[in-house]
């Protein structure tokens, strides 16, 4: 018996590379999936606690990812997932208890977990050379990606979730702002020119289907929908930027020289707000659109009943994925980008990191070293493969050019919801850093970015409208994208706590004031805008206005 | 009939203040004094005798004594905040930069001023119309179960106003604003109203900020009415069946009986819940206004405590958030004080 177990050990010392790190009796698995250096290993497993800020479902049990990471690395990740619209609360409680999982996710634009100190500084660790893919992956953008507030030390803290490139950026869909439009109403009017849309055409499309198809399915057919819901306001405030041709800057334009301004009280928005005041009064827009929370709102989308909307592509997303999987590509939207007179389109921008969304470590977590590693194994080419295409010959082939392709099947199954939910680990995965862009193989990210993929993927009535429209992608739908200023963008500029409360303030004077002039009497409007206008007026925008363009200066100097 | 009141102090958490009503148990008693309590009893002294000859009482109030002391003051430390500029990555909370009264100032006639007089008239309104027409809607509800002499359809009539209860708000706000929307989403007040003639268009119960605090009572009322009413119905069970005879005997018909026996009886349960009650005023109404308020009634929706959400925690200002909880304790103990003292002026059975 004792000589069993000795001769076991023996074995498995043998087995390791005695120069590969702390490797006491630590069994590597085969491939290059495993973890090399032996800290993370099937023998030795861990157990990390994990805090996600992310619309995504939780992975199923008997998730096939979750299965590959304890096999391969000993990892067991515990979630707990928060939707977007309850993290405030969450983040209090946290903060109050200081008591942290190992991993945070976070899209928490006011950087309160920074300042609160639940976060880990990390250049430190990343210097010592254990965390190859992390150290590669900030290396050229470090500064972007570190913390330049005031509250705490300066340094790197999370690793952004999104658009660090690796290679050339592809990608076939678009997941910016835009007026979506259902594909169902351009058909009906015979595939109209959507190029120099405008405010009116917009509207006029939709006017002209909702007469002739007062009914979808039973339901009444809504014309225009109108997101006001806490936390996604913008998608009733942002419209007049994007019509005035300014890229979005969240609450303010910045003019050529680089200075910025609120726009919430200017004529652009006042145009703006004047029309839909009138589509409302015309019954187009839908009655329900400021009492509704963001589930309703996507929940409406996914009917089928909604002809259109000003909208992020991304945060729609569940709509358009339970309208695909049913089927019912009709339903489902393209992006359009009206403007006003005379200025031109800058909807869609190059894709930039959100420096303040991402993973970190926390600093209550007993095993830094190992969470930072899980990070790092994560961003490993052959790990960001199984996370974005799933698993070589289950999920994809890989082609004798070495290109990944997939069967009409597994595309099938990349669309089914429940099927991801087994398949995926995408609540994970949101907020992963990634390797957006290209492989070192040439593949790209993930299918919906592999051009022949894309194509392919697209279903029978996708592939109509782009015939339609002698179009290839939805990205070729929209404007090309200029090279962004260097500042950009304002909206994820760190503020201050006076310039965070002034900004609250004209949010809610946003949230109060605008559902009452656009669901006004259009008779009233002048005096509902006054009333706005007055509001706004009491508010001190100065402190805001003085904090982004610091945060600009900030930036042109040291980007 | 004072049975009631006292056994209901106990059984909402409250402790009496004097002696556990076990006291029968403790060894050696002296004679039976509190029974025979005069008006005005001359302060008794605490001596060793005493003591030692009720320690098991003591010991026994020992962890309850604790759990107080634990959880109602110990984290009144934490009100150290409210004078600071607080912010959580410095450590420990002495660790800060003191402020004096800077915050409350800055609460009561900062920029925020208006808008916090607002929300504590909203509060307010919200909370004194809940408990208005959630405790005579309990009343009424538990006058006319006593009259139900159909046992099984009187328990299944409790079940149901009671399960309510046990649903947690959020279930409640998306029931209430799913009931409140265009028929089109599933809104069956619209569509009853409709039916009935009452309205010609669907009304938009949540975009008017004039039927806000009604949601909010009406939508309290629906939860609560079943559990409230248990507490009343227990209290009329300990009234004296021979008064209701001896008023039978002289002629008194259903209303007679409930109108000078039922709700006499039930007196003092109806002001010590009122006292008790009152306290919560200002702590109330938290769920409704922040899941079913939206911007265009927020000036009747906002209570303070989603203020304190959307610009405490959410902005991470913890130190407004507190000194918000001071100005509400404040108001709560005033509001108590001040229940309890008008109840001892009008002759009623009082908390303390």
């Amino acid at each position: 018996m004792v000589a069993a177990l000795s001769a076991g050990l023996v074995a498995c010392t043998s087995d390791a590379d005695p120069e590969e790190g702390p490797s006491t009796a630590a069994v590597i698995p085969e491939g290059d999936l495993a973890d090399k250096s032996g800290v993370l290993t099937p023998s030795n497993p861990t157990t990390l606690t994990t805090w996600i800020t992310t619309a995504s479902q939780a992975p199923a049990a008997d998730n096939k990812i979750t299965k590959l990471l304890k096999d391969q690395l000993g990892v067991t990740l515990e979630y707990e997932i928060v939707t977007p619209d309850n993290v405030d609360q969450k983040i209090g409680v946290m903060l109050a208890g200081g008591q942290y999982p190992d991993l945070i996710g976070t899209t928490d634009l006011k950087m309160r977990l920074l300042e609160g100190g639940a976060l880990l500084r990390l250049d430190d660790m990343l210097a010592t050379g254990d965390y190859p893919n992390l150290a590669t992956h900030v290396e050229d953008d470090i500064k972007k990606m570190s913390y330049s507030g005031e509250e705490v030390e300066h340094g790197l803290y999370i690793f952004p979730n999104y658009n660090r490139f690796y290679g050339e950026p592809t990608g076939g869909t678009y997941y910016g702002p835009a007026f979506w439009i259902q594909k169902r109403v351009l058909e009906d009017a015979g595939w109209p020119d959507l190029s120099n849309m405008t405010l009116e055409r917009y509207f006029e499309l939709i006017e002209n289907y909702l007469e002739k198809n007062p009914q979808t399915e039973g339901a009444p057919t809504i014309g225009f929908e109108v997101l006001a819901s806490t936390g996604r306001e913008w998608g009733m405030t942002n419209p007049p930027a994007l019509l005035a041709g300014s890229p979005n800057n969240g609450g303010v334009i910045v003019d050529d020289s680089d200075n910025a301004e609120i726009y919430a009280d200017k004529d652009i928005a006042k145009d703006f707000y004047k029309v839909l005041n009138q589509k409302y009064a015309d019954g187009l827009v839908d009655r329900e659109s400021f009492t509704l929370t963001f589930d309703q709102y996507v929940a409406k989308l996914a009917t089928g009943a909604v002809l259109g909307m000003h909208d992020q592509g991304w945060d729609f997303q569940t709509a358009t994925d339970s309208l695909r999987s049913a089927g019912k590509d009709e339903y489902t939207y393209v992006p359009l980008m009206p403007v006003y007179d005379g200025a031109e389109p800058w909807y869609a921008d190059r894709p930039v990191m959100n420096t303040n969304q991402g993973f970190g470590i926390s600093t209550s977590s007993k095993q830094p070293e190992k969470a930072l590693k899980f990070l790092d194994l994560m961003l490993s080419e052959p790990w960001q493969k199984v996370l974005s295409w799933g698993v070589e010959g289950e999920d994809y082939q890989v082609g004798e050019d070495g290109m990944f392709t997939r069967t009409d099947e597994q595309r099938a199954n990349s669309r089914d919801l429940t099927w991801r939910a087994s398949n995926r680990l995408e609540a994970l995965l949101d907020v992963l850093p990634k390797h957006n862009g290209q492989f070192s193989d040439g593949n790209a990210y993930s299918p919906d970015d592999q051009p022949t993929e894309f194509f392919a993927t697209l279903s029978e009535y996708d592939r109509k409208v782009m015939d339609a429209y002698g179009k290839k992608t939805w990205l070729e739908f929209m404007n090309p994208q200029p090279e962004n200023p260097k500042y950009y963008p304002a909206w994820n500029i760190t503020l201050s706590d006076d310039a965070n409360q002034v900004n609250q303030q004209l949010t809610d004077a946003n949230v109060q004031n605008l559902p009452k002039i656009i669901a006004g009497n259009p008779a009233d409007f002048d005096s509902n805008w006054q009333a706005y206008v007055d509001t706004i007026k009491k508010i001190d925008v100065k402190v805001y206005e003085d904090a982004i363009n610091a945060g600009i200066q900030e930036r042109l100097a040291n980007w | 009939m004072t049975d009631a009141p006292v056994n209901l102090v106990t059984a909402t958490g409250l402790e009496p203040a004097d002696e556990p009503a076990s006291s029968s148990r403790a060894p050696r008693r002296k004679p039976r004094t509190r029974a025979a309590k005069p008006p005005k009893e001359p302060k008794r002294k605490i001596t060793w005798d005493r003591i030692k000859a009720q320690r098991v009482l003591l010991l026994m109030a020992v962890p309850l004594l604790m759990y107080q002391i634990l959880f109602k003051y110990v984290p009144v430390y934490g009100w150290a905040i409210a004078f600071q500029d607080y912010k959580p990555g410095r450590g420990s909370i002495w660790n800060q930069e003191w402020v004096g009264f800077e915050n409350f100032v800055d609460l009561f006639t900062g920029v925020n001023g208006e808008r916090f007089r607002r929300v504590v008239v909203n509060t307010l309104g919200q909370s004194i119309l809940t408990l208005v027409v959630g405790t005579v809607g309990a009343i009424v509800l538990a006058l006319l179960l006593n009259e139900v002499k159909n046992l099984p359809f009187k328990r299944i009539m409790q079940n149901i106003t009671y399960m309510p209860h046990f649903l947690s708000w959020v279930i409640v706000a998306s029931l209430a604003s799913v009931a409140l929307s265009l028929p089109s989403s599933g809104g069956f007040i619209n569509q009853g109203l409709m039916n009935l003639g009452l309205v010609d268009e669907p009304i938009l119960f949540l975009t008017e900020p004039n039927h806000f605090w009604g949601i909010v009572a009406g939508t309290s009322l629906w939860k609560e009415l079943g559990w409230n009413t248990i507490l009343y119905l227990a209290a009329i069970t300990a009234i004296d069946p021979s008064l209701y005879e001896a008023a039978e005997v002289d002629g008194a018909g259903r209303w007679r009986k409930m109108w000078n026996i039922t709700l006499p009886g039930i007196r003092p349960t109806i002001v010590v819940l009122l006292i008790i009650n009152s306290g919560w005023i200002l702590s109330t109404n938290f769920e409704l206004p922040y899941f079913l308020g939206n911007g265009l009634i927020s000036e009747t929706a906002e209570t303070i405590d989603v203020f304190v959400l959307r610009y405490g925690y959410q902005l991470g200002n913890y130190s407004l958030a507190v000194v918000a909880g001071i100005f509400k304790t404040v108001v709560a103990i005033i509001l108590v004080g001040s229940a309890n003292m008008a109840a001892k002026r009008l002759n009623q059975e009082t908390l303390v």
